[in-house]
């Protein structure tokens, strides 16, 4: 881990690579929901930059396919996001001595890569964390522009069979292990896990944010314990 | 309407993401605060996998392929530290298994 970049920019763009080859079948997916939800191509990618998330838009498409309304629509895939306002509270100390300007375009590229990136490698200089993200950031932004676009062209050229599908727990499976640098940070997740399993009948996957607080606040408490 | 859905699903997913950035700008975390962030990360992508291997009723999408598949990932993203390590592992596992089984 090199906590002191000398090319900020280059370094997170280079690390985010690795991050985008498991994000590729979600493009073709999202390609594949667009294409049965009857919605124009060009209006469907049109998504990519304005939403820029992918759970979040292949959320907001399956529903608006199962025929729910504008709102039941926008307030499920909103809710699917529901975690990036933890990922918002997390970094806030981080840009608190950042100008204006980074944390309106910073927000925009928080997506969960970027956030796990930013957490594995915590840069304490200001100018360099600014252009680490920005590196990351937008390098994940451009691949997912160019990849959601040949998804929503090619539609379902991958046979369901491989189930290429799978990258996206492996991936995630991958930035737990490198989110969870410490034993308590380890047994955070692994209490995660269970409350998740818990939960997974709750609406929308209202489990996911619930669990997070819960797990949390267990750490919490288990950690004064053991300290004290 | 499906570009209103669109639009709308752009404005709250990105005030989703800037609101505690702008908010929290000049405010002081207390460090029981700053101790409860460290847990957001490992926690939000247990949370993550686990949503993605049950259905919305809840009940487990995986079998014996996921679940080896997944455990190789873990090991050999913690051996190495690597994601494309880990994610060929964990594929690797996936695909092998499922095509003896």
């Amino acid at each position: 881990m090199n906590t002191h970049p000398s090319r900020p920019a280059l370094q997170g763009a280079l690390d985010a690579l690795p991050l985008f080859i498991p994000a590729l079948p979600f493009a073709f997916v999202f390609g594949v929901v667009v294409a049965e939800a009857g919605i124009p191509e060009l209006l469907g990618w049109s998504s990519s930059p304005i939403i820029f998330g992918g759970a979040i838009q292949v959320t907001l498409f399956t529903l608006i396919a199962e025929g729910a309304s504008v709102g039941a629509a926008v307030s499920a895939a909103l809710i699917v996001g529901a975690r990036h306002m933890l990922y918002s509270v997390t970094l806030a100390p981080r840009f608190q001595n950042q100008p204006t300007w980074f944390r309106w375009v910073g927000a925009y590229v928080l997506i969960d890569q970027v956030f796990v990136l930013s957490q594995i490698n915590p840069i304490d200089e200001p100018m360099a964390f600014r252009r680490y993200f920005l590196g990351a950031g937008f390098t994940f932004w451009t691949l997912w522009m160019i990849f959601t676009a040949l998804g929503v062209v090619l539609g379902p050229v991958i046979p369901a069979e491989w189930g290429v599908e799978f990258a996206a727990p492996v991936l995630f499976v991958s930035l737990m292990m490198a989110a969870s640098n410490r034993r308590d940070k380890l047994a955070s997740a692994a209490v995660a896990m269970g409350v998740t399993y818990s939960l997974a009948a709750l609406p929308n996957r209202t489990g996911i944010l619930v669990a997070v607080l819960v797990s949390v606040c267990v750490m919490l408490f288990a950690t004064r314990k053991s300290s004290t | 309407m499906i570009a209103l859905a669109i639009v709308l699903t752009g404005i709250g997913s990105y005030a989703m993401r800037a609101f505690f950035i702008f908010v929290l700008a000049r405010y002081t975390f207390p460090p029981i605060l700053l101790r409860a962030l460290e847990y957001v990360a490992p926690t939000v992508m247990a949370a993550l996998v686990i949503s993605m291997l049950t259905t919305p009723e809840g009940e487990i999408a995986a079998g014996l392929p996921e679940l080896l598949g997944l455990i190789c990932t873990g090991v050999a993203a913690k051996a190495t530290g690597n994601h494309i390590l880990a994610l060929v592992a964990g594929m690797g596992t996936f695909w092998l298994i499922g095509a003896i089984i």
